[in-house]
């Protein structure tokens, strides 16, 4: 077998936060120290390092294991040459990510943040034109109808648009990291059976993240709780607003303990208090994960606490009967929280919602395969 | 008893009695000039004295010590002042002046002729710190075996005064009362041979050294390996079981930036090897397995010995260890991950005894008691690239390991280019006077001393 380096591999992986490449010298040390990596067999983070050291971008592209890193910090607080293993597996995931989306635009983004930000204003300024030029008639008495104002089921269209969207380049993204990392051909030489049976795996760790817990000593054990709290604020507001908007966007004003509001609250309080305290532990370093801060990271971290900061608003607004300030609002929620998905889902650190449980999937169908024995040839009696 | 301040003169002042030391001592004291060593300890040897053989030639180490030694205490040029600490070093002119404490040994060494009845009389032992706590001495006695000098050293730590030493002398040189002694030494040159320490076992808590007695230092190993070794057998520490599985962790207290050494050692690597070797000689059914990030054998032999340690069967493991927890019967559980395989990397092996390749560190602070400077490693720094036993200081030069981590071959060799440096300078300092150099006789006479002795030793190697 050929093998074929790139030597602008680590150079690539420097653009995407990787900048201590160069100091490890493989001892091996945080591979040892990941309770993970120490316990499973793994061979992550120094195969990782290894592999960007060496320019083996087809087997960095083959290798799930950096979707299976949660980023504890153990291992670049133990690393004897201070080299940061956690941060180069953190960054060879914004290459992943890049490399898996087939439009560019996630290596666009990452590299350029300025981009990013430009490509959020652009998607945010045509919601805001959308609404400017095609709301409904406004009006100004109470009970605030924002049903007249935007009509549900022309939100709901634009929804499943966006979604519609937004899915096939996630997917299509997945797909390739599918292919990539089962070999292409492999892929269809495993058994469906095999891949039925692991499926329960890719939802226990999407909704679990179980995994996590099992991570070292450096990470606080309030973490799991809070990124935990975050996903369900998240998958929250998906449901609230692909499923079931239809009853969530409603102009009768419910009993403050009607589950409409009770669950809308939740999510607020979900996505507000996890965004908020990882934004303080990033601005003042306290957690290890929260060393390093590349500009994806801010993004993703101040566009979800102002989509959920003015979705509350929305709600405050309407509830206490101010027409206009709920339209306002509204026009500025929507101008927030779409950009925010369209840019942040397919393109950059949004991905990894699909990305992590996918690996872990993908490791358990490998291994399952594995498992295996290979089918021997009849043994010919000999005479 | 007040301490008296006495005034003392000498050519060069060498601080420091180690194999560096004593090297320096006698390169000069052979030009003819006379020479005091300072020695903190109750004997010269330094280092080097306590080790087993040296690499790659496995020679018994203290054949080659033992001679220089007693060399440098008989040398008619040579001082020899143990027990004794520099307080300061101020230039003054051109020549240094020093300020050295004498410690209370409570034994006169005018008096003590080292007839050991003082330490047949006491009833009290303790851990012999030469032997690093392995075996016992007395609470006064000679400090080892072949210490030079040998005088007694009374330890007030665990002296109970009882006075069985002082009626067993037999010339009466046992004085509890004595004070510490400060004297004041002028020299026209100091030679600073301060060597090395090694920092703890502690250091990674990662590798639970506090919890575990089998978890030695390689000084340590080497007394077990030593011809007069406390057990005369390789013991694991914890229960005097003879080890059958014995772990070398390389780079345990160097090249690791998390403990503050981010440089080389550049010594474990070899005496790792050596020690493998000795052991497998001492124990020929033990598995013997060196853990190591890379092989730095870079002297003269040093890669062929590496080579002969494979071929003997010593197992060598790139990876550093990265944890070490204690196992049942005192055994440790050693964490690395074996980078050079590809299935499983990350294993759990247990040893019985684990020996850890501790970091090389000053065993002086110069800048507390001097204008020297160190480096950032906190060695003494040699500005001058090419003159590297030269200080920021002129007349104060530096030898050995207090430069840096070295092995003996390199100490020796810079021993000798320390005192080739010192006699240049006190040359320089002869003519800037207008004089003539006073010792030009003693030198020519030892040039043609030493045309001799090398004719006396090709004359000898023919007969080989």
């Amino acid at each position: 077998m050929t093998t074929q380096l790139h030597k602008t591999l680590h150079e690539d992986i420097h653009l995407f936060g990787g900048k201590d490449v160069d100091l490890c010298m493989n001892c091996g040390t945080c591979t040892v120290i990941c309770p993970l990596a120490r316990e499973e067999g793994g061979t992550f983070p120094r195969r990782i390092i290894r592999l960007i050291q060496t320019g083996q971008k087809r087997l960095l592209l083959k290798s799930l294991d950096p979707w299976l890193c949660y980023y504890c910090g153990d291992c670049s607080e133990n690393c004897p040459r201070q080299a940061n293993p956690a941060e180069t597996m953190m960054a060879s995931r914004r290459y992943l990510t890049s490399q898996y989306d087939w439009t560019g635009l996630a290596r666009l983004f990452y590299n350029s943040a300025l981009t990013e930000i430009l490509a959020i204003v652009l998607v945010g300024l045509f919601v805001t034109a959308l609404f400017v030029f095609l709301h409904g008639p406004m009006v100004l008495s109470t009970p605030v109808e924002l049903n007249t104002f935007a009509p549900v089921k022309w939100v709901e269209l634009g929804d499943w648009i966006m979604a519609a969207v937004l899915s096939f380049f996630l997917l299509t993204n997945a797909a390739r990291m599918i292919w990539n990392t089962l070999d292409g051909k492999q892929m269809f030489r495993i058994s469906p059976l095999i891949y039925g049976k692991a499926v329960p795996v890719f939802f226990d760790h999407m909704f679990t993240q179980r995994r996590s817990r099992q991570c070292g000593s450096a990470r606080s054990r309030a973490f799991w709780l809070k990124h935990l709290l975050l996903v369900t604020g998240y998958l929250s507001m998906l449901v609230l607003v692909l499923i079931l908007l239809r009853w969530f966007q409603t102009d009768t004003i419910y009993p403050i303990y009607n589950p409409q509001r009770l669950w809308g609250y939740y999510a607020t309080i979900a996505l507000l208090y996890p965004t908020g305290a990882f934004m303080i532990s990033r601005w003042r370093k306290k957690e290890p994960i929260h060393f390093f801060s590349e500009a994806s990271d801010w993004i993703f971290l101040v566009m979800l606490f102002l989509t959920a900061l003015t979705g509350i608003m929305v709600s405050l607004a309407r509830v206490n009967g101010f027409p206009m300030a709920t339209y306002v609002i509204y026009v500025i929620h929507l101008s927030i929280a779409v950009p925010m998905l369209v840019v942040e889902v397919p393109f950059s650190k949004w991905s990894h919602l699909l990305y992590r449980p996918l690996a872990l999937y993908l490791v358990s169908v490998k291994k399952a395969a594995a498992a295996i024995p290979l089918k021997t040839q009849p043994e010919t009696a000999t005479a | 008893m007040v301490a008296m301040e006495k005034q003392i003169h000498t050519d060069v002042l060498v601080v420091g009695g180690g194999i560096a030391g004593i090297q320096s001592a006698l390169d000069m004291a052979d030009q003819g000039f006379k020479v005091i060593i300072v020695e903190r300890q109750s004997s010269i040897g330094g280092q080097m004295i306590a080790l087993s053989k040296v690499f790659p030639t496995l020679d018994c180490a203290s054949c080659i010590t033992t001679p220089k030694m007693s060399a440098a205490a008989h040398h008619p040029n040579i001082q020899i002042m143990v027990n004794t600490e520099v307080n300061a070093l101020k230039t003054v002119g051109t020549g240094q002046q020093v300020t050295v404490t004498r410690k209370a040994t409570y034994v006169d060494p005018e008096k003590c002729i080292g007839c050991r009845l003082c330490e047949y009389a006491c009833e009290i032992e303790y851990p012999d710190p030469f032997e690093l706590g392995l075996g016992a001495i007395r609470a006064i006695a000679i400090p080892f075996t072949n210490a030079i000098p040998q005088k007694a050293v009374l330890n007030p730590d665990y002296c109970t005064t009882c006075g069985l030493c002082a009626r067993a002398c037999p010339t009466d040189a046992i004085d509890y009362a004595q004070e510490p002694q400060t004297f004041t030494i002028q020299a026209d040159t100091v030679i600073v041979a301060s060597g090395f320490a090694l920092n703890s076992l502690q250091v990674k808590p990662q590798y639970n050294a506090a919890q575990s007695k089998n978890v030695i230092s390689p000084l340590t190993m080497e007394r077990l390996l030593a011809p007069h070794a406390p057990y005369g057998r390789v013991l694991r520490p914890s229960d005097g079981k003879v080890p059958g599985s014995i772990a070398f962790v390389q780079c345990a207290g160097s090249r690791d930036e998390t403990i503050g050494v981010p440089y080389c050692s550049r010594v474990c690597c070899m005496y790792a090897i050596k020690q493998a070797m000795l052991l497998s000689g001492a124990l020929p059914m033990a598995d013997i397995t060196i853990y190591y990030m890379d092989i730095r054998a870079f002297g003269k032999g040093y890669e062929q010995f590496y080579q002969n340690a494979k071929a003997m069967g010593i197992n060598f493991v790139r990876g550093k260890v990265a944890l070490i927890e204690s196992a049942p019967n005192d055994d440790m559980l050693l964490h690395v991950e074996y980078t050079e395989e590809a299935v499983n990397p990350c294993r759990k092996q247990r040893h019985d005894l684990v020996v850890l390749a501790q970091g090389m560190l000053p065993q002086w602070n110069v800048s507390e008691h001097s204008a020297l400077q160190r480096g950032p490693d906190g060695f003494v720094a040699s500005p001058d690239i090419i003159n590297p036993s030269a200080t920021n200081l002129p007349g104060v030069f530096a030898a050995g390991t207090a430069l840096g981590p070295k092995d003996i071959v390199d100490t020796i060799t810079e021993s000798g280019a320390a005192a080739m440096a010192a006699r240049r300078y006190l040359h320089r300092q002869n003519s800037d006077d207008n004089q003539s150099l006073p010792h030009n006789t003693a030198v020519v006479h030892l040039m043609q001393r030493t045309a001799t002795e090398a004719h006396a030793d090709q004359a000898a190697q023919a007969r080989l």
